[in-house]
């Protein structure tokens, strides 16, 4: 079969000869030799309420603090008023995934999906802004300029692709912030200009700008134009019916979240070397009425990323997605049905290399003294000791006191086959 | 082109040359020059000069006009911007109204939940002893009730009987089975009546008139309906097909969801105000201090008695009642009317925060039962749970956000006792979002509040209390200062400056008129180091185009729509910071591709609601066209860029499109990109 890939190959190699090969066209040939590795990462911006999306429901405590909240446990025996929520799904008789995370349990089942508890900063700070700052510069306790994916990038090969760090959105989060380039996307359909000529002065103008941040951004941003005009990004495939019944993955259940990472499986499957690209999704601050918005949250957000692991078939053996937020809630219900700043969390970690079907992290306790500061889950996995183990095993980057400076991750929680 | 290069290898080397031959002092120590400071100051005080604005500020005297701003009664409003706010009316309506006005109706809900159509029920259309027999009785009396009935009402019958009695009613399956088939077609037939898709009121021909892309074909299809069938078409329609026929379109979007109606006319007014309103420096801080005091229009937590898209009708009146008045005023006016206002009682959760167990008893008190095996937990009571304590979100943020910043002081203990102390402001409902103090909900004890007793039996007072603390507290003094100094001068400001504001801002108790002066005469403002040292938001970036271009613009709902492609849509920023208030935020590809797409638009006359008029530019040449958008000299390589394109092009002075290419050039260049 004669496929995209093998053209840009193929035809690379043939300008190269000629000495007339665009520098992105023999980079992206360069990289489609190598094995292209992705690391994902999904940020829940506002803390999101670990506890009830994966249920500690062998803790006697959990639903004791949680009178109102309590998700039902996945046993049918105790189950007088479930709720209008549906009970937990099991997964090893001591935590469960909320209901509306159905469809990660079939990624759970075929051991694609860890999930580590207790894990979070080891800062004290219940802002959600400064908490964010330290987790995306991975430096606990003080804000960087630059962000820990930035750092973990390896130093860029020659034939590296102008695409290799992705922020999917108009922003670049800290996370993606630093010396490497990165990519902005909300929407690759966007980066075209609609005239040739046009795009041919202003690209002039900005590679030359005394301006030094625009200049960078500006050159990044005909770079990447480039790429995407050549490897052919195009408009969305027809939505596909539900999740697991084969057919064209169904991103439009996901919300932003799916738009963002049906945007990523474009680029990916156009072999646009993506090594590092940022996803994010807002709105689990649910100092109210929690369990509606989480539930609806949670469905989007299990949608998106079992249409995404769908969509990228075979080739998730070469991706791994991990999943952060900057702390937990209260253990404790609030007054209103909800949950207020906590400290402890969860992180998830899904791909076709993770030694998944396992619950990782020790689970410290819900009883008053086990609580941090007397309120919240504890933290025993420190956040960065999960992403070292993904920088260094997923990404190949052995320096790992550049990207978490002053931590020494502890003995390894074997989360990637080796 | 050996010039061209020569020039830019000058220009660079000047560049780099620059900072190292400054003397021992500072960039925010070195003043700019009498013609930048009236470009700077427009900059800075107006979202970017119009043509014909630095003449006028020489002309008033820079002093003279900074002191104007500063005074915006003093200044005439622009008629024309009277004229473009006239059609939208929920702006200047009390907000007991809007509610009332764009909320969808109570029959009109009610019609809408329950089944459609004119079918009869088995109440009317059976006796009580027949109902007894089709419904509970044995399989014979149902039997002889059905066979005793006439056909067609037994046909009635039969529709209306819920499907466990049809299963176990033999003898008329069949004919039940194809009654309630018949039935379900005829409802949807009905629900189709009252919500028709565009095929069902437009032929062939209209239809594709109605989807085509040509937007006069549109226009003259919706002309020539009647004025109920335009609307009903028009609210079936794409808003961006309706893009320049705004007075359909919001009678459109009023029929398809009547409570987005306000929210859009706020945008629309954001974007009018910025680009037509005379008292610009006014404008400025009414954006500033809406992203300082955030609240997201589309935050839509349905237990506020199950009223969606509440958000959406209330930020209206948020800007305009609790921000607005006070911009120029004393900060703790401000802090107070943030505070009390609906919109951020419901958007940061304090309307239901209360005393844990001030709610057991009495007719709001929560129904208790088992739930999960848990005795006395509080029942759902359809899907939503009563309130019964404490939510700790407004008295965080409240001071993490609007007064003493994250490192300003606080503890948890702090938040706790905030939020103690905040119980009870709540609402009088969400039919009637006022601000009311609620007893019944407050927590009466005793509380600790930075070191400050707040005695029991307090009641309303213990918010105010709050308010006056933190409103006076030095932090705040200096976390004001700070994020004005930001917004106004640098990413980075002088610390010397932010500590002259803060000073101003402790010895006039909080009068942000005052610490305004005290920034304006700094100087700092005027220096080097301020100098276009700040990046445009996605807001400032089209109104300053827009302006720049001195285009008029008859509909700003695709300025709206632009801005939110560059990353900014208004009013609807999910956290409470509001947009991080530095260059960065907006400094991506994506953020770039979407900006320098926007002149080109807008010159193109690709963006519907604004006309483009070159014709200013008759005969200029690039240099010339750069100044006038600028206000200054364009960058070597800005210039060079242009000039060297436009050779290659083909395209010399004198031909017709070349001015408006270039406009569009210099507006998408780095150079446009701060202010």
């Amino acid at each position: 079969m004669l496929t995209r890939r093998f053209f840009l190959r193929g035809s690379a190699m043939v300008m190269a000869g000629m000495g007339a090969a665009p520098l992105w066209l023999t980079r992206a040939a360069a990289a489609e030799s190598r094995k292209n590795k992705t690391l994902v990462v999904i940020f829940l911006r506002g803390a999101a309420d670990g506890l009830n999306i994966v249920v500690p429901f062998g803790d006697k405590r959990y639903r004791e603090l949680r009178p109102s909240l309590a998700i039902a446990p996945p046993s049918r025996q105790d189950n007088g008023n479930g709720g209008p929520f549906g009970p937990a799904i099991d997964l090893d008789g001591t935590f469960a995934l909320n209901g509306s995370l159905q469809p990660l349990k079939t990624l759970w089942d075929k051991r694609q999906l860890a999930i580590v508890e207790a894990t979070g900063s080891p800062d004290p700070t219940r802002s959600h802004f400064d908490a964010q700052d330290y987790m995306e510069s991975g430096t606990p306790g003080k804000s960087v300029a630059g962000g820990w994916l930035n750092r973990a990038l390896p130093a860029a090969a020659a034939g590296a692709s102008p695409l290799r760090a992705i922020a999917l959105g108009n922003q670049v989060p800290r996370t993606l912030r630093g010396e490497h380039e990165v990519i902005a996307i909300g929407n690759a359909q966007q980066f075209k200009i609609g005239n040739e000529e046009t795009a041919a002065i202003l690209r002039n103008m900005y590679s030359l700008s005394p301006d030094a941040p625009f200049r960078r951004t500006g050159t990044d941003a005909f770079e990447a134009m480039k790429m995407i005009g050549s490897i052919g990004v195009g408009a969305p495939d027809a939505e596909g019916g539900p999740v697991g019944l084969g057919g064209p993955p169904r991103y439009g259940q996901g919300g932003e979240l799916g738009r963002s990472l049906q945007e990523l499986a474009r680029l990916i499957k156009a072999d646009a070397g993506v090594e590092a690209a940022f996803a994010e999704i807002g709105g689990w601050d649910h100092h109210g009425n929690e369990n509606q918005q989480l539930s609806n949250l949670l469905r989007q957000f299990s949608s998106a990323i079992a249409a995404f692991c769908q969509d990228m078939g075979d080739r998730m053996e070469d991706i791994v997605l991990v999943t952060m937020s900057e702390f937990g809630r209260t253990v404790e219900e609030n007054g209103n049905a909800g949950t207020d700043h906590g400290h402890g969390g969860l992180m998830m970690v899904l791909g076709g290399a993770v030694q998944g079907g396992k619950i990782y992290g020790e689970w410290p306790g819900l009883e008053k003294e086990q609580l941090y500061e007397g309120r919240d889950l504890a933290v025993t996995t420190d956040f960065r000791a999960v992403l070292s183990e993904l920088v260094r095993g997923h990404l190949g980057q052995n320096d790992l006191s550049a990207v978490f400076p002053g931590f020494r991750p502890g003995a390894p929680l074997g989360l990637l086959r080796s | 082109m050996k010039r061209v290069l020569l020039t830019i290898a000058a220009a660079s080397l000047a560049a780099v040359i620059l900072p190292l031959s400054g003397d021992a002092t500072g960039p925010f120590d070195k003043r700019l020059s009498p013609d930048q400071q009236i470009i700077h100051a427009l900059n800075r005080l107006t979202f970017g000069p119009r043509p014909g604005d630095a003449e006028e500020v020489r002309r008033i005297g820079i002093t003279k006009w900074i002191e104007l701003q500063l005074h915006p009664n003093q200044i005439p409003e622009n008629p024309a911007l009277e004229t473009k706010l006239k059609p939208l009316e929920t702006l200047r309506m009390d907000l007991a109204d809007v509610v009332k006005e764009y909320t969808p109706g109570q029959q009109g809900m009610m019609m809408a939940m329950n089944t459609p159509g004119p079918f009869e029920s088995l109440n009317t259309l059976l006796s009580n002893e027949q109902r007894r027999k089709v419904l509970n009785g044995t399989a014979e009396e149902r039997t002889e009730v059905l066979k005793a009935l006439d056909a067609d009402k037994r046909k009635q019958v039969l529709a209306a009987l819920p499907q466990n009695v049809v299963s176990f009613t033999p003898d008329f399956k069949k004919e039940a089975e194809e009654a309630q088939k018949a039935r379900q077609e005829e409802m949807r037939r009905e629900a189709r009546r009252r919500n028709p898709q565009l095929g069902d009121l437009l032929n062939a021909d209209q239809l594709i008139a109605a989807r085509s892309s040509d937007r006069e074909q549109v226009t003259a299809l919706l002309a020539s309906l009647d004025r109920d069938k335009r609307i009903e078409v028009a609210s079936l329609l794409p808003p961006n097909s309706l893009a320049e026929i705004p007075e359909l379109r919001r009678e459109g979007q009023r029929r398809r969801a009547p409570r987005l109606v306000a929210s859009e006319d706020l945008k629309e007014a954001r974007v009018f105000r910025a680009i037509y309103s005379n008292r610009q420096l006014e404008e400025v801080l009414v954006d500033f201090w809406f992203n300082h005091f955030n609240v997201d229009a589309t935050k839509n937590v349905q237990t506020f008695g199950n009223t969606p898209n509440l958000g959406h009708l209330l930020i209206g009146s948020y800007e305009r009642d609790a921000i607005r008045p006070h911009v120029l005023g004393h900060f703790k006016d401000l802090l107070l009317a943030t505070a009390r206002h609906p919109a951020m009682l419901y958007y940061l959760d304090n309307w239901e925060s209360m005393a844990p167990g001030s709610f057991e008893v009495g007719p709001f008190a929560p129904v208790r039962g088992t739930v999960n095996g848990v005795p006395n937990s509080i029942l759902p009571l359809f899907g939503r749970v009563q309130a019964h304590g404490l939510n700790e979100n407004y008295g965080r943020e409240v001071m993490e956000l609007h007064t003493l910043g994250v490192k300003g002081g606080y503890t948890q203990e702090d938040v706790i006792a905030v939020a103690r102390c905040f119980t009870g402001w709540t609402v009088r409902s969400p039919e009637n979002p006022e601000f009311v103090f609620a007893p019944f909900m407050h927590d009466f004890g005793e509380k600790t509040v930075l070191g400050h007793k707040i005695a029991a039996g307090g009641g309303e007072q213990d918010g105010l209390h709050v308010i006056d603390l933190l409103a006076h507290h030095p932090s705040t003094a200096k976390f004001i200062s700070r994020e004005l100094a930001r917004h106004f001068v640098a990413d980075d400001p002088p610390q010397a400056l932010v500590d002259r504001m803060a000073q101003t801002f402790t010895s006039t108790d909080g009068d942000l008129r005052a610490v305004l002066e005290t920034m304006f005469k700094s100087p700092e403002f005027f220096s080097e180091g301020a100098w276009e040292a700040r990046i445009k938001s996605p807001l400032e970036m089209v109104a300053s185009t827009v302006r720049a271009m001195g285009s008029e613009v008859t509909d700003a709902w695709t300025l709206v729509q632009k801005i939110a492609e560059m990353g900014q849509p208004l009013y609807s920023k999910l956290e409470p910071n509001g947009y991080p208030d530095t260059g960065e935020t907006w400094l991506s590809t994506a953020g770039i591709m979407a900006r320098i797409n926007f002149p080109t638009a807008l010159a193109s006359g690709q963006v519907p609601g604004v006309s483009p008029d070159a014709s200013r530019w008759k005969g200029m040449d690039a240099s010339a066209i750069a100044r006038d958008l600028l206000g200054h000299d364009p960058s070597a390589q800005t210039l060079n860029a242009i000039e060297a394109g436009l050779i290659e092009m083909g395209l010399r002075e004198g031909k017709d499109t070349a001015p408006s290419l270039i406009a569009s050039l210099i507006l998408s260049s780095p150079d446009f990109e701060r202010r």
